[in-house]
């Protein structure tokens, strides 16, 4: 079951995970094309899927989806869209015979808040409806691109 | 083992399927009687909408009783539960025997006393059944009375309104979602409705529908009058306790069941819309009705079923999502507190535009809390409520933009993994300085 860990000693609140995040799941894989995009079409601009917060004492905590055992988004799901796939443990709403239909259960369930509700155009593609947007762990890539582009290598991969 | 599941919704469903995985040997059927694969409920609006065709509202996948090796009998409605004799009767004569039962049966639509409302396009909103008549007869319908401004009423009325239709809301109380939000959160929500279309008449009631055959008019309680070619019923549900009370089983409003989710009768449980659970946001005993309880009693009974003791606590009776138009709204725990409240609330509230917070503190914990039109990291608050977290130290960030879990995280996990877990534990001393200096790239 992979998932993502965090060396919190080694972040340094830089937010590049957050630009790798958005570039990864940009059209083209270009971030900054997309958010200029988004914003001469007064539309909103990509979403991160791993956010970087302040934790009590002011330090930085990259918030990272945990791909839950028994994942409260996914019993919340009314589209069962949302999955925990069986052999990787990644948990996703995309990809699958159901789809999200922007219902919001999943944010209202996930402890964490690593669940950002979606209109952007760019994103929901050929959908009628808007979408629930978390990490997906990067299906077009071996390793996520949050754990590649962090200089100080505070996430890595971890399957157990 | 032989199961018998009474109940193909989430409930149901979810037992059957977690069932499976306990027991691979067990003998699993699903008894529904609604002819429908199983779909889901919430989704119904979508489908009256035009956005989804109804193979879009499965939850599961088409073949769900086949890759299980599970028994759906569909279109199969049951008579009485046997519990001496351990036997379930169906309506067409079948039997079918049981080790362990599980009644799922959901709740139905009530229906008020108001005279006309046997007549034809008058339509109830909880079924595939009934968004599939409300689709075929919206085709020549052109103005549609909603009685109730609840969730299913107004589902179906924003629904409605994506189709052309004129579409009129009656609600009794002061207010739209009266069970879900505060009067403010549901001004919000129910001026995003109007822009779509709706029309929405408060402290007003159906006195009586009129028409010969089929509606042609509405008559309210104020003495006017609406034309109408169709009318909507959605003024609640009620839990299907019916087979449950045959059986000698205890019942109340719904099923009573343990902690266990067992029931008063032997190798009998139940979960879903049709039991009673304790809230813990407001000690209350309630019928929830929401799509993730359900889910998540199917999932601890069927462990149960299983042998495999697994307490159901921490239940949160009202939990709602919900968006028609622009504007997103999430309620969560006990978010209604009035002024005269003997008990000692703590309410703080945030209002910018179309976003509106509101918070309800009890000793220190989050008892309940509504967001509208920013819905980000609401089910963080969600958990705060659900683990009763001792919130004392960051009372006064809790509704800061940069409040999230990260400012909690050292006081609770929420039974996950943890991904700081590796975290060295010689954080912030010299030789962490060290470190960090240099994998900022300072060299000292």
């Amino acid at each position: 079951m992979k998932r993502l860990s965090v060396r919190l000693e080694r972040c340094t609140g830089c937010q590049r995970c957050e630009i790798g995040c958005m570039a990864e799941h940009a059209p083209g894989q270009d971030y900054y094309t997309a958010r200029a995009a988004a914003a001469a079409a007064k539309a909103p601009a990509p979403i991160t899927r791993i956010l970087v917060e302040s934790g009590g004492d002011g330090r930085a905590v990259p918030l990272v989806c945990r791909h839950c055992h028994e994942a409260l988004c996914v019993s919340a799901c009314m589209s069962g869209c949302m999955q925990k796939d069986p052999k990787t443990g990644i948990v996703t709403n995309m990809g699958h015979e159901q789809q999200c239909v922007g219902c919001w259960m999943c944010i209202m369930a996930c402890p964490y808040g690593v669940i950002t509700p979606s209109q952007d155009v760019a994103v929901i593609g050929g959908s009628p409806f808007a979408q629930a947007i978390k990490c997906d762990f990067c299906p077009q890539r071996d390793t996520p691109a949050c754990v590649e582009v962090c200089p100080n290598n505070a996430i890595e991969v971890l399957d157990d | 083992m032989k199961a018998v599941i009474i109940g193909g919704s989430a409930a149901g469903i979810q037992a059957a399927e977690e069932l499976r995985g306990l027991e691979p040997q067990a003998e699993i059927t699903v008894i529904s009687d609604e002819p429908h694969y199983p779909y889901s409920r919430c989704l119904i609006s979508r489908h009256v909408e035009g956005k989804l065709a109804p193979e879009g509202l499965r939850f599961r996948t088409g073949r769900f009783f086949e890759q299980h090796g599970i028994n759906g009998w569909l279109g199969s409605r049951v008579e009485r539960i046997n519990s001496e004799g351990k036997t379930v009767h169906l309506a067409d004569g079948r039997q079918a025997p049981y080790d362990r039962l599980l009644i799922a049966t959901g709740a139905r639509p009530f229906v008020p006393g108001i005279p006309g409302l046997k007549q034809g396009n008058v339509f109830t909103f909880h079924s595939m059944a009934d968004a599939e008549a409300i689709v075929s007869a919206a085709q020549d319908a052109r103005q549609v009375v909603v009685l109730g401004a609840g969730f299913a009423g107004l589902e179906a009325a924003y629904a409605l309104a994506r189709r052309g239709k004129q579409v009129t809301v009656v609600e009794r109380m002061g207010q739209i979602l009266p069970n879900q939000l505060d009067w403010t959160g549901s001004a919000i929500i129910q001026s995003d409705l109007e822009r779509s279309g709706v029309r929405i008449l408060l402290d007003n009631s159906v006195a009586a529908v009129e028409g010969s055959d089929a509606v042609s008019s509405v008559a309210l309680t104020d003495r006017s009058s609406l034309v109408a070619d169709m009318v909507i019923v959605a003024t609640g549900t009620r839990p299907n306790v019916e087979l449950a009370q045959q059986a000698g089983i205890a019942t109340q409003r719904g099923i009573i069941v343990d902690a266990y989710l067992q029931t008063s009768a032997p190798d009998i449980w139940a979960a879903g819309d049709v039991i009673e659970i304790d809230d813990i946001s407001t000690g209350r005993r309630l019928c929830s009705a929401t799509w993730v309880n359900a889910i998540l009693q199917g999932r601890f009974a069927a462990w149960n079923m299983a042998g495999r003791r697994r307490l159901y606590t921490d239940a949160v009776g009202i939990q709602n999502a919900v968006q028609f138009h622009h504007v997103p709204a999430i309620s969560f725990g006990q978010t209604l507190v009035g002024a005269d409240s003997a008990e000692d609330f703590e309410v703080m509230t945030l209002r910018q535009g179309q976003v509106y917070k509101k918070l309800v503190l009890q000793d220190d914990i989050l008892r309940g809390m509504i967001f509208v039109g920013d819905i980000a990291k609401a089910g963080f608050y969600a958990a705060l409520i659900r683990h009763r977290v001792d919130l004392s130290a960051v009372k006064q960030r809790l509704l800061d933009d940069d409040f999230s879990y990260a400012a909690v995280m050292d006081l609770n996990s929420f039974g996950q993994k943890n991904p700081y877990a590796n975290t060295d534990p010689a954080w912030e001393s010299d030789a962490f300085w060290a470190q960090r200096a240099q994998a900022a790239g300072i060299i000292r």
